[in-house]
């Protein structure tokens, strides 16, 4: 039985899903109720979706902090678009490549100019952010489009239309990272950018597409709140940087880059969504809900960080033959 | 050399290569034959590094032709050397701890399914690395994550790494520094199973034993200068190192050896990560050396007594008061300095200015109302600016704008400031022009005359032999040899630094 579930290698952190997820099926009233567990799927969906380009980043040794300003220019732009009477395929696209040149820039200053990827990264925060309040003149446009409607909150064969959407996005950047030449490519620059280099993979372009990538996610992930709430609020993203990165961080991949992957992530969305959801239906209260997701999380990343610590001292080891 | 051109895979003249401050090759020669091993020889810092670099891409050069494969080329990255069919071994390891065997040995030419563009096709990638770890005789499975084997396994992954292209030239760089002598014959098997299929092979080494095992022939390079090139079978080994040692000593040391007071530091059978049962003693008034090849575990044993690295067994004694589990904080309270290799970042704060770097590893001393007297600063400075003969302005001035003497100097003065008797000197000339040199070396003398034991690390031999009263001479973490003054000579350290104890 233990071996059978070492050989799926399930993260660690599935483990706490699950303890947590019983945990609040005994604690908290109506936690264990279609209506919930549906609402908690579709509250992964939208993070998941930010936090898989936010693996991508972590995993080449970087970071992306724009990507929740993104998020809240997509929902505006999308809100915008539809207003103006815009074709759906185009107001489909648009935030979609908007992500895209973001991500474009980051990418290409921190890899190709080498700029700080923090300030670089903070900076698009800032600009895509205030441009959105701008845009949407600080205000929540809502809007109305069945076929939007339908993305957000519709079903297909009994299921939400994200969820679907959610999957299949996880799917092909599982497979991407597992399969592909490009999948590999990031795991041996985050590994270590001078190996990489030396055995003749191109840093420069492969981690600018990862940002275009990151950029594209988040974009991606404003549409559908957008859909979903059938509106576009400058200010809906704001959490959604920090979170995507707590979801990476407790779902196992290093901020050292090139360990960890996409499995651990969803592990580590459905953790955050799972606390949330358990801690409002037990009556505590949003702002002591933050706190204790906090100590979450500290836990978690001490844990990593002292036993990476102690793999790293036994590799500086030299090994003597002649003792056994 | 009866050489044979059609043979001829690789021809190097003229390379010239500029580093700041430095000539790292200057217009070398270098022919490679088909089927053949070339050792490269040389002391640390001789070229030989750069020169493999410049043949596998890894720098461009600034003068000089290369005809590889009958062709003039011009590598300007490794990938081109690469696609040529240049496989390199490096030192370092440069393999991805959390990648498999498999995913470590295709880096960067993984194989790919066909019909499906970017889709890498695991299962062929390990049926290839299987072939290939089982014809040349490693046995391992190519599924295992590199961090589960050992550092000679990992060195083993490295040569079929270079391998898993067609190769027609392999770079060795000093591929059995960290293997046994049942490793190293199953890689001297490898390479001669590489020379029966014609492969050329440049193989740098220290150990001298093995040029005479698998070499064909050997070049000797010197402080960035091709020296000779001689025959393998026939050549005396002695006559070798010379050859790689070279140059006169030059009157740049001055010694005035004095009467020793007490011990003030000594390590008994002292074991940390990359060193083990090493016992040295210094006394006040001497200079005891540490030499020793890169990677023999010097610096490393310096790091650990002064409490940056964890120590696993063995007493560090300090004015014969038993240091137990050191830190920087405890070592400097019983008087130790440290005068780290990396000045610029782990010696002096930059931006800041002379003075203020002095009084940094003792402001409670120097301060004791707790509060900063800039004046009582200035003083400090000015004392040490006089007694070291720093060059500068004035003590405000900010130590990045200070060469590289002046910076050591400000290090210096630092650690005199704390009041130790004991201070660790970690390649203390390293990039430092000779006039500011034979000044350091000055100073070293005078700290002796004052009572100071001072345990320097250093690459240099000239530099050793001409200042130290004792030299213990390191291999594989190990001490291997100890040598007095009276019976200094760059061979008797290279003998024991490369070969093995008496």
């Amino acid at each position: 039985m233990l071996k059978w579930i070492k050989k799926l290698n399930i993260p660690g952190i599935a483990i706490g899903d699950i303890v947590l997820f019983l945990f609040f099926c005994a604690v908290a009233e109506h936690f264990l109720s279609g209506y919930n567990l549906i609402l908690i799927l579709r509250n992964c969906s939208t993070l998941l979706i930010v936090a898989i380009g936010m693996t991508l980043t972590i995993l080449v040794g970087q970071i992306d902090l724009s990507v929740g300003s993104v998020v809240s220019m997509s929902a505006v732009v999308v809100a915008l678009l539809n207003n103006a009477g815009a074709p759906l395929i185009l107001t489909i696209l648009i935030p979609l490549i908007m992500g895209a040149v973001v991500g474009f820039i980051n990418g290409i200053l921190i890899s190709k100019y080498k700029l700080d990827f923090w300030i670089v990264t903070f900076s698009t925060m800032s600009i895509m952010g205030g441009l959105a309040l701008v845009i949407a003149n600080g205000e929540t446009i809502s809007t109305k489009n069945e076929a939007l409607n339908f993305i957000g909150n519709g079903r297909i064969f009994g299921i939400y239309t994200v969820i679907w959407l959610t999957v299949l996005v996880s799917a092909i950047v599982i497979f991407m990272l597992k399969k592909t030449k490009f999948g590999y490519n990031i795991y041996s620059i985050g590994g270590s950018e001078s190996v990489a280099t030396a055995s003749g993979i191109k840093v420069v372009k492969n981690r600018t597409m990862v940002y275009v990538l990151s950029g594209i996610f988040a974009a991606l992930s404003g549409l559908v709140i957008a859909c979903m709430t059938n509106s576009g609020s400058p200010t809906v993203g704001h959490e959604y940087t920090f979170s995507a990165m707590a979801a990476v961080v407790i779902g196992g991949t290093s901020f050292e880059g090139g360990k960890g992957g996409m499995v651990g992530t969803i592990f580590g969305t459905m953790l955050l969504r799972i606390l949330a959801s358990g801690l409002s239906l037990m009556g505590i209260p949003s702002t002591w809900q933050k706190a204790i997701i906090g100590i979450a999380i500290l836990i978690l990343i001490v844990t990593d960080v002292i036993s990476e610590k102690r793999k790293n001292m036994k590799g500086l080891r030299r090994v003597y033959l002649d003792v056994d | 050399m009866a050489l044979n051109e059609e043979n001829v895979i690789l021809k190097m003249t003229g390379i010239t290569k500029r580093f700041p401050g430095t000539l790292a090759l200057d217009n070398v020669d270098f022919i490679c034959e088909k089927g053949k091993v070339h050792v490269l020889l040389g002391e640390n810092g001789a070229g030989k590094s750069t020169l493999v670099k410049i043949i596998s891409g890894v720098y461009t050069r600034d003068a000089g032709t290369i005809w590889y494969d009958g062709k003039e080329v011009n590598f300007t990255d490794v990938r081109q050397a690469m696609a040529a069919g240049i496989g390199m071994i490096h030192q370092e390891l440069s393999l991805l701890p959390e990648r498999t065997i498999a995913q470590n040995i295709y880096l960067g030419h993984e194989p790919m399914k066909k019909g499906l563009k970017g889709v890498v096709d695991y299962k062929k990638m390990i049926q290839d690395s299987k072939e290939l770890l089982d014809r040349l005789g490693v046995e391992l499975d190519p599924n295992i994550p590199i961090h589960k084997i050992s550092i000679a396994q990992k060195q083993m992954v490295e040569v079929v790494k270079a391998l898993s292209q067609d190769v027609k030239l392999v770079i060795m760089d000093e591929p059995t520094s960290s293997l046994t002598s049942r490793e190293i014959q199953k890689l001297f098997n490898i390479v001669e199973k590489l020379k029966e299929d014609g492969i050329a092979i440049i193989y740098i080494s220290h150990r001298m034993d093995e040029i005479k095992r698998i070499g064909d022939s050997v070049t000797v390079m010197r402080d960035g200068q091709y020296i000779d090139t001689l025959d393998a079978a026939t050549v005396d080994l002695n006559v070798l190192i010379s050859m790689m040692v070279g140059r006169k000593i030059e009157k740049m040391y001055e010694r005035n050896y004095c009467q020793l007071g007490e011990v003030v530091f000594e390590t008994e059978n002292l074991t940390g990560l990359r060193f083990r049962n090493v016992n040295i003693k210094v006394r006040a008034g001497e200079i005891v050396s540490l030499s020793g090849l890169v990677g023999s575990g010097r610096t490393e044993i310096a790091k650990a007594v002064f409490g940056y690295d964890p120590i696993d067994s063995g007493k560090i004694k300090l004015m014969r008061k038993e240091i137990k589990r050191p830190t920087p904080i405890k070592s400097v309270a019983n008087g130790m300095g440290f005068l780290p290799e990396d000045r610029k970042s782990e010696g002096l704060v930059q931006p800041m200015t002379i003075s203020e770097n002095m009084v940094s590893a003792c402001l409670t001393k120097t301060f004791p109302s707790r509060f900063l007297n800039t004046k009582k600063e200035s003083e400090i400075g000015e004392k040490y600016v006089k007694s070291l003969k720093i060059a500068t302005p004035d003590v405000n001035k900010v130590v990045e704008e200070l060469s590289g003497g002046n910076q050591q100097k400000v290090v210096m003065g630092k650690w005199l400031e704390t009041g130790c008797k004991f201070l660790i000197f970690d390649e203390p000339t390293r990039g430092i022009d000779v006039g500011s040199k034979s000044e350091i070396y000055k100073l070293l003398d005078s700290l002796t005359q004052k009572g100071y034991g001072i345990l320097l690390i250093s690459s240099e031999m000239n530099e050793i032999i001409g200042i130290s009263d004792r030299v213990y001479v390191m291999k594989e973490g190990e001490v291997t040899g100890i040598l007095d003054r009276g019976e200094l000579i760059q061979e008797r350290i290279m003998h024991y630094a490369v070969g093995g104890k008496e």
